[in-house]
């Protein structure tokens, strides 16, 4: 027998000959609770998705012994029955259903003819609840009756059910309050005592010392470090997460700053699902003509949901004062955004960005009607005229502006999408990681424009995950945490480790140096 | 599995060509089962008649699939409006001018009232049309009193029924031929002069001459019968009308976009609501002109009118190759499918196939349009 319940040797994962995996190794003991960690887009979620078996057996190159024996899952079905159960960072609860089918669903207790035997069901179940301390639940009652700790418990619960010995979990608390997180841990620590393993991925240094015995970094798909929770500070464990080298890749030009033009008062958003939580926390800031504010943090942090807020489109409850050129403006809808000059590049260009039937050319002219219609009726040649003179400025590679969008690479799409966005020529300009799925050329060519704006005095926000872009072409770097504002520095000498240290909320200090 | 894979994407990128192949395989069959009565231009003339109601409906209805809601309620609706429109002229006499545009603005306002509820207050169209389905002909049956009210004004009933004079048949064919080649040669010189590519000269010339020989075979067969009737007229006219909104016009432009991806549209600063509403509100404006035009056919207002209506209209619009998942279909291809619905009643009737087989026989065609339309990927995101 092996002294380790899993083991994961030479992981290797590649999409589409891009290595997310290459060689990455794990292991853990009956009872052991491993913190995984690394920076956005390490590789963690794609590790775990192979361990879990999402992505099947054959998909991936290495080997995984389970026990002591190799593992070969070609389904999560197989995973589930060896053991082996994540709990995704989004809930996959079904609300209508109640407490008691959400934990038995697709392993039902059932009676002679496939009838269900509820009686067994509530009693098993009311014993998990008795179990994981939240005897109040009624497990009769529709799980959307109950908040979002709640909720991650009972899919604890269910993973409890199915008779797990090691438990994935996937950024546990990212929806969770603070006191809801104390009784996550308390209960993590409580099934270590019983024999269960676990693998936790957080971004929350403080919880994962909280209930880690053994801390595993990962950075670009390789393995870095793997000690024990007690040997490595704080510290240590920031500078093995990024170290990423900053390439020569930002083409970084002078550019003049001016006066503040924009400013964001107290912007709070609540949770859609769960209002007592706050996906922004009264978070205050301002922006300089032709400034880049690069925006920085962990997923999850609230900074897509802060530009919402100020874009007027965020879906749930929020409040937000939008000052622009000294005037404070009430945008309850993007419509009104884009009229005061307030313009939102967003993040899922798929869901938000693109209109994919439709051609590159009439994508870019949506944003812009008035410039090439009268009374309401289009003049083709004028609009055409427009679309050329975006295509050519904005390099979009496409082989006639009627083609339909979706037909281009994200590439191109991303420079379609922001070729939309500008035509209005906004004041101020948002871009939610606008160099997400796009390749190298293309970033290039997004940076140098970005560059061209600001020199002609338009102001921008960028949010991005990756550290090196943010600090490779900001002037100045916000960094959000658990919806709070973090730090604000000028990139001056700025070093991504200072970066990562606040937004992970080690250093309250870094707020000092604010400019 | 090749040809069959080619054939397929032909027919993904032509639809309007797969539709008119469909229409003609139709016309062929019925033709040669009739021993040629199919084929006349009196027959012709009572097709288009035919469906010229049922293509008003489709003509608004197709914008409403392409924004991706639905509209159950447009049967009812017409049943309502030419209802109003008979007890409006045979009770209370009101001159026929003020009469319509009584009608047409209450057509309007209910669209407009139907696309409040989905685009403001959220509720799902198909819930609202269903709801306005029984609403409209409660109303319909209080107003009528459930009993027929015939007309008496004959130029209510003949806009109905009656024809254009044939020198202005022609008269209009060879207009609406001229401003088609006014509007070319604007196009190119715009082009020119915004130094655009511009299509070479005897391309559009052979364009120009198939369009006079289809507007001039079209006005001759009609004109061989009695004239253009004059609900066929009008379906042309909103066919011209709505094809230009659907390519010229920003609201056009919009509903493709909204239908498409709403989000994307909405975070680009467009007001899909109003968008969606006003939507609505033309196919509140298309039902009351279905809605004259029934009235005036049967020179009666009849608490049944209509019945059914929404569900030819939609019928048309999905075998015209309109997207179920929005973002995609055409007028002309809606009104090519309510022809192939019209052409399959007209041709079953002429030879006395029972009602209950037409009826099979319709489904299937939707069912088996639909299924060619999956197939050929069109629908996929």
């Amino acid at each position: 027998m092996s002294e380790f319940l899993l083991e994961m040797r030479g992981i290797v994962k590649a999409f589409s000959g891009v290595k997310a995996l290459d060689g990455i190794d794990l292991a853990v003991r009956a009872g052991e609770c491993v913190g995984l960690c690394g920076e956005n887009g390490a590789g963690k979620s794609t590790l775990m998705k192979v361990l879990s078996a999402v992505y099947p057996y054959g998909e991936w190159e290495g080997q995984i012994l389970w026990d002591g024996q190799p593992l070969r899952a070609r389904s999560i079905r197989e995973t589930e029955a060896a053991g082996i159960v994540i709990i995704h960072q989004e809930l996959m609860l079904v609300p209508h259903l109640s407490v008691a089918e959400n934990i038995f669903l697709g392993n039902e207790i059932t009676g002679p003819g496939g009838t269900l035997n509820y009686a067994a069901m509530y009693q098993r179940a009311a014993e998990l609840m008795a179990e994981l301390k939240m005897p109040e639940v009624n497990v009769a009652l529709p799980v959307s009756q109950y908040g979002g700790g709640h909720q991650q418990l009972i899919e604890i619960a269910k993973a409890l059910n199915k008779k797990a010995r090691l438990l994935i979990l996937d950024e546990p608390t990212s929806s969770l309050t603070k006191a809801e997180t104390a009784i996550l841990l308390d209960i993590i620590l409580a099934l270590k005592k019983k024999g269960v393993a676990c693998v936790m991925i957080s971004h929350k240094l403080d919880e994962i010392a909280a209930v880690c015995d053994t801390i595993s970094v990962i950075r670009d798909g390789t393995h870095v470090a793997t000690r024990p929770m007690g040997e490595l500070s704080v510290d240590q464990i920031i500078t093995l997460m990024v170290g990423r080298e900053i390439k020569n890749l930002f083409p970084r030009e002078e550019h003049a700053i001016g006066e503040v033009i924009f400013e964001a008062r107290n912007v709070t958003c609540h949770d859609v699902d769960n209002p007592a939580r706050k996906r922004v926390d009264n978070i205050s800031f301002q922006l300089r003509k032709g400034e880049i504010l690069g925006v920085a943090g962990l997923v999850g942090a609230g900074r897509t949901e802060l530009a919402m807020a100020i874009f007027g489109c965020y879906p749930g409850r929020y409040e937000a004062t939008v000052v622009l050129d000294g005037k404070s403006l009430e945008i309850r809808s993007p419509q009104a955004a884009v009229q005061a000059g307030l313009c939102l590049v967003p993040e899922d260009r798929k869901r938000h960005g693109i209109v994919p039937l439709m051609g590159v050319g009439y994508n870019i002219t949506l944003s812009v009607p008035e410039k090439y219609s009268r009374f309401g009726v289009i003049d083709p040649p004028a609009e055409m005229l427009i679309i050329e003179q975006m295509i050519s400025r904005m390099c979009i590679k496409t082989a006639t502006p009627v083609l339909p969008i979706k037909g281009l690479s994200g590439g191109n799409q991303q420079k379609a999408v922001l070729a939309k966005m500008l035509l209005p020529a906004p004041r101020v300009l948002i871009l939610d990681e606008p160099t997400r799925g796009v390749d190298v050329g293309a970033k290039y060519e997004i940076y140098k424009l970005m560059m061209e704006l600001v020199k002609e005095g338009m102001s921008i926000i960028m949010i991005s995950s990756e550290l090196p872009e943010v600090l490779g072409v900001s002037d100045r770097v916000l960094v959000i945490g658990e919806g709070r504002l973090r730090g604000d520095f000028v990139n001056d000498g700025l070093s991504q480790e200072t970066v990562m240290a606040a937004a992970i909320g080690q250093k309250e200090d870094a707020l000092s140096t604010a400019c | 599995m090749t040809i069959f894979h080619s054939i397929q994407q032909v027919f993904s990128r032509y639809k309007i060509l797969a539709l008119l192949i469909a229409i003609a395989l139709i016309w062929a069959f019925f033709t040669w089962q009739s021993d040629g009565a199919f084929l006349t231009a009196r027959n012709f003339a009572n097709l288009l008649r035919q469906m010229a109601i049922t293509g008003m409906l489709a003509s608004g209805m197709v914008f409403v699939i392409i924004a991706g809601e639905i509209d159950l309620s447009v049967g009812s609706l017409l049943g309502l409006l030419g209802g109003v429109a008979a007890v409006l002229d045979a009770t209370y006499q009101l001159p026929v001018a003020l009469n319509f545009a009584i009608v047409l603005g209450l057509g309007l306002v209910l669209g407009l009232f139907n696309g409040y509820w989905v685009a403001y207050l959220r509720v799902p169209s198909f819930i609202v049309g269903l709801a306005g389905m029984l609403i409209f002909r409660g109303i319909l049956l209080a107003v009528t009193k459930g009993t027929t009210t015939p007309i008496e004004s004959e130029s209510f009933v003949s806009f109905g029924q009656g024809h254009l004079p044939m020198m202005l048949g022609y008269f209009i064919g060879a207009a609406v031929f001229l401003f088609l080649v006014v509007m070319t040669f604007r196009s190119r010189a715009n082009r020119q002069r915004y130094q655009l590519a511009v299509p070479p000269l005897w391309q559009e010339g052979a364009k120009l001459l198939i369009i006079a020989l289809i507007i001039a075979g079209f006005v001759e067969a009609l004109n061989s019968n009695e004239g253009i009737p004059v609900p066929v007229l009008l379906m042309l006219a909103i066919l011209g009308g709505f094809s230009f909104m659907a390519r010229n016009t920003v609201f056009g432009r919009r509903i493709y976009a909204v239908g498409s991806n709403l989000e994307a549209t909405r975070l680009s600063g467009v007001n899909t609501r109003l968008v969606k509403m006003a939507l609505f509100g033309v196919m509140g404006l298309m039902c009351a002109l279905a809605g004259l035009t029934t009235t005036a056919r049967m020179a009666a207002g009849s608490p049944s009118a209509g019945n059914m209506g929404e569900l030819d209209a939609i019928a048309s619009c999905f075998i015209g190759g309109t997207s179920m998942r929005g973002g995609s279909g055409t007028v002309l291809g809606a009104l090519i499918g309510a022809l192939i619905m019209a052409s399959l009643d007209n041709g079953m009737s002429m030879l006395s196939v029972e009602s209950y087989w037409q009826m099979i026989v319709k489904g299937s065609i939707l069912l088996l349009a639909v299924w060619i339309d999956v197939m050929s990927g069109s629908s996929e995101r």
